[in-house]
This record gives structure tokens, sequence and C-alpha cells, in this order.
């Protein structure tokens, strides 16, 4: 990134090899719709180029990944009328999972981590995580308490947390 | 509700934010709490790098000819871009931890606002807008702490008021009336920006009435946010509103109501 910050188009072509298919993935995965996801991925890296000042240091990763979702919560929000939740771009990325580890994390390995889960937690999670609703949509869309939603989803990210510490240790 | 019951129920508000599912007027709430509670921070620091790993599952094999199209689309406006606007000047790296001091100065400010009912209240959810702020918030917490009028408990049940899952919640375009035991607060997040010379004044009519009585005016900040205290007993208020008047308030609406809410 610092390279990038020089205007190092080189260095930004490597960037933009290394991560536009997770931008991608999440645009497509969040809007369901390709064209779309290539425009939030256009407009993602667009503002890597123009603003590099706005990543703060910490994962990579975690950083451009909470930018792609925001940028398609954006999308969604101007299709239909969204609560608006929104990812911090800026919160602490200083958490125990680093960019050391995320580097060693691939797909694979988060969707085996995943599949520990029961399933009832593990759906709540993923439609959360990429339709971008409130949790009080999710109880309405799957026609489960409130209550429930949110001790399932607390439950979920902890047990995934340690099935991802079982599977990248130190 | 026990305080070990309703501590778990605001853990699970920490992770609800984690994930991203609040709206943002929830959220900022738990943000405040975050921040003013170890055990909750630790909490969202490892959650939300959990959370943030599940984006890994999005990382699939795009098509060459799509792949080769995104880039040579992005790539023409860069380097078009690139000779024009020469290097970036260099920027200071803010610690991670840095935007929880902003969230520490948003929990100032919560404090702040709900002690002086009828001010303003600058609830921030953007860590740029509360750091520019910080030196107001400083002197407005000094005021607060020398006025000795609330504790760190304090804060902590209004806290826990706000996002407490036995509270009474009553949707309004706006944003939710929150009654619980006998307070009574707006959580407010979609407030249009006021006329110059103008504040929103809350109005509250007792049980079996129809009197409008005036309550405290107050001004949302540059997002559109208040979250007000009303100092009035909930168990004698069938029905709150809100209305646009002129700086200082009014002695009846002058305006047509922002919302009117029955309690019930």
């Amino acid at each position: 990134m610092e390279r990038v910050s020089a205007r190092d188009v080189a260095a930004f072509e490597a960037l933009y090899d290394a991560y536009h298919r997770l931008v991608f993935g999440i645009g497509l995965r969040m809007l369901g719709d390709p064209a779309l996801a290539e425009d939030v991925t256009q407009t993602v890296f667009l503002k890597l180029w123009t603003a590099p000042a706005a990543f703060r240091g910490g994962s990579f990763v975690a950083w451009v990944s909470r930018v792609t979702r925001n940028c398609s919560l954006d999308v969604l929000r101007s299709r239909a009328a969204r609560p608006e939740t929104e990812i911090p771009a800026d919160l602490a990325l200083d958490g125990a999972l680093e960019d050391a580890i995320f580097v060693r994390l691939d797909a694979q390995r988060l969707r085996d981590a995943l599949a520990t889960l029961p399933i009832e937690q593990r759906s709540l999670i993923e439609q959360g995580f990429f339709a971008g609703v409130t949790h009080a949509e999710l109880a309405r869309r799957t026609d489960t308490p409130l209550g429930t939603v949110k001790t399932r989803i607390r439950s979920g990210l902890h047990r995934l947390r340690r099935a991802l510490g079982e599977q990248v240790p130190g | 509700m026990s305080d070990d019951s309703t501590r778990a129920a605001m853990l699970e508000e920490v992770a609800l934010y984690a994930l991203g599912l609040l709206p943002r007027d929830q959220a900022a709430l738990v943000i405040a709490f975050i921040a003013n509670d170890d055990e909750a921070y630790a909490e969202y620091r490892d959650l939300s790098s959990t959370a943030d790993a599940l984006a890994l599952t999005a990382d699939e094999p795009v098509d060459s000819a799509r792949t080769a199209r995104m880039k040579e689309r992005l790539m023409a406006r860069v380097r078009a871009d690139a000779p024009r606007r020469g290097p970036l000047a260099a920027r200071s790296i803010a610690p991670a931890r840095g935007w929880f001091v902003g969230a520490g100065l948003l929990a100032a400010a919560l404090v702040f606002a709900l002690i002086t009912f009828g001010q303003n209240v600058s609830l921030r959810s953007d860590l740029a807008t509360a750091q520019r702020r910080a030196g107001t918030l400083q002197s407005q917490l000094a005021q607060s702490e020398r006025s000795g009028a609330r504790t760190r408990n304090d804060l902590t049940q209004t806290l826990t008021d706000l996002v407490s899952p036995d509270a009474r919640r009553y949707e309004v375009a706006q944003g939710t009336v929150v009654v619980r035991s006998n307070r009574v607060y707006f959580a407010l997040s979609q407030l249009p920006a006021l006329p110059r010379g103008h504040v929103y004044q809350a109005w509250t009519a007792a049980k079996g009435s129809s009197a409008m009585q005036p309550s405290l005016t107050f001004t949302p900040n540059a997002d559109g946010v208040a979250v007000v205290q009303l100092p009035v007993d909930a168990d004698k208020v069938g029905v709150v509103a809100v209305s646009v008047e002129p700086d200082g308030g009014s002695k009846a609406p002058t305006t047509t109501p922002t919302f009117i809410r029955p309690l019930s």
C-alpha cells in the first residue's frame, strides 16, 4: 500500500491481481448480479487508488472486505429501502486474526470451519454477513424469535472462532 | 431482569454489531458500551475479526474474460490519473485503538447528552468527526464531571435501558421511542436538518389526556442522530410527540408534529 500511495501503477496492478477475486466475490454474493459486482469492484479499487490513506494499517484483507461490503450495502440501499447497517472500515483491525493468519486462511478452510457449525447458526451468520439486513429482518425471514437469532449468532461466531483457531494454530 | 442476564443480552448486541447487523442508532449505543467495558471490547475484537474472515468464503475464481474486462476498465482510469495527480502526501498511521478513543468520546457525548436534559446531543458514529470534536466533547465531559451528576454506573444504566430486550420499543419514522421501567428515551437517527434558529421539541400527553405538555428541546448531530431521555415518568405518559419549534421552544406546538406516538 505504501507504493500505491506513491502512485506506483505497477504496485496497484499487483494489488488488483491479488484481491480482485475476493472483492468481486463479495459483491456477487451480496448483490447476486455480476454486472453490479463488477461496478462494486471498480468502485472499491478506484477508492484504493484515489484515497489510499483510508487504509489505516492492520489487516488489509479485512479492511478491503469491509469496504466492499459497505459499497455493496450502498447498492442494496439504492435498490430498496433498508435500515442502514454498516461496518466501520476503520474499526479496530488489531484483532487476533492478524494479516499473517488471513494469508494462511483460504476459502476452503473457512468453508470447512463453517461446516462445523450447526446449520441454524451457520445459516444465520452467512445470511447476516452477505445479505446486508438487520437481525430483526433475519428473524422475520427465518421465522425465528429475535432472541434466538441473537443467541445463535453470538454462539456461532464463538464456535467459528474456535474452529479457525484449531485450523490455524498460532 | 438480573444484572447477569442484562449483561449477556448486551454482549449479544456486541456480536450483532461485529457481524454488521445493527441499524445505526442501535449500533451507536453498542459502540458506547464497547468503549466503556473491557470485556465487551475483548469480545468485539474477537468476533469482528472472525466475522471479517467470513469474507474469504467469497473468494472464488472469476472467469478470465470478466477479469480481463474489469482490469482493462480499471487500469485505463488509473493510468490516465497517475501522471496528473503525482505522489500523494505522506500520512501518519493512526493506531487501531484510536478508533476507540473516538468511541470513548462518543460515550462521553452520550453521558453528557443524557445528563443535560434539553441540551444538544452529539452521538457520533464516525471516527473522523468524533476526533474533530474531541476537544469539545472533553470540555463537555469536564463540565458534567464538575456537576457530579452522573457516574459510570449511571451511564451503564442508561445504555442498558436502551438496548435491553425487556425495554418496550415504539417505532416512529425517524427511529424508536424506548421505554424501560419508568424511563422514556428517544433514539432517533433520521432527523432532517433544522432551519437556522430552530430546534426539535418533545411533547408529552398524560394518559387519558389529549393536551400536549411542552418537554425538552434538542438538536440532532450532523448525521441526524439524537438520543435523549425525557424528564417524565413513563407510567404517567400516554403519548409522546416531536415538532420543530423556534429556539428556546414553545408552549404549544406551532408546526405539524414530526411524529406523534401513543405509548401503547
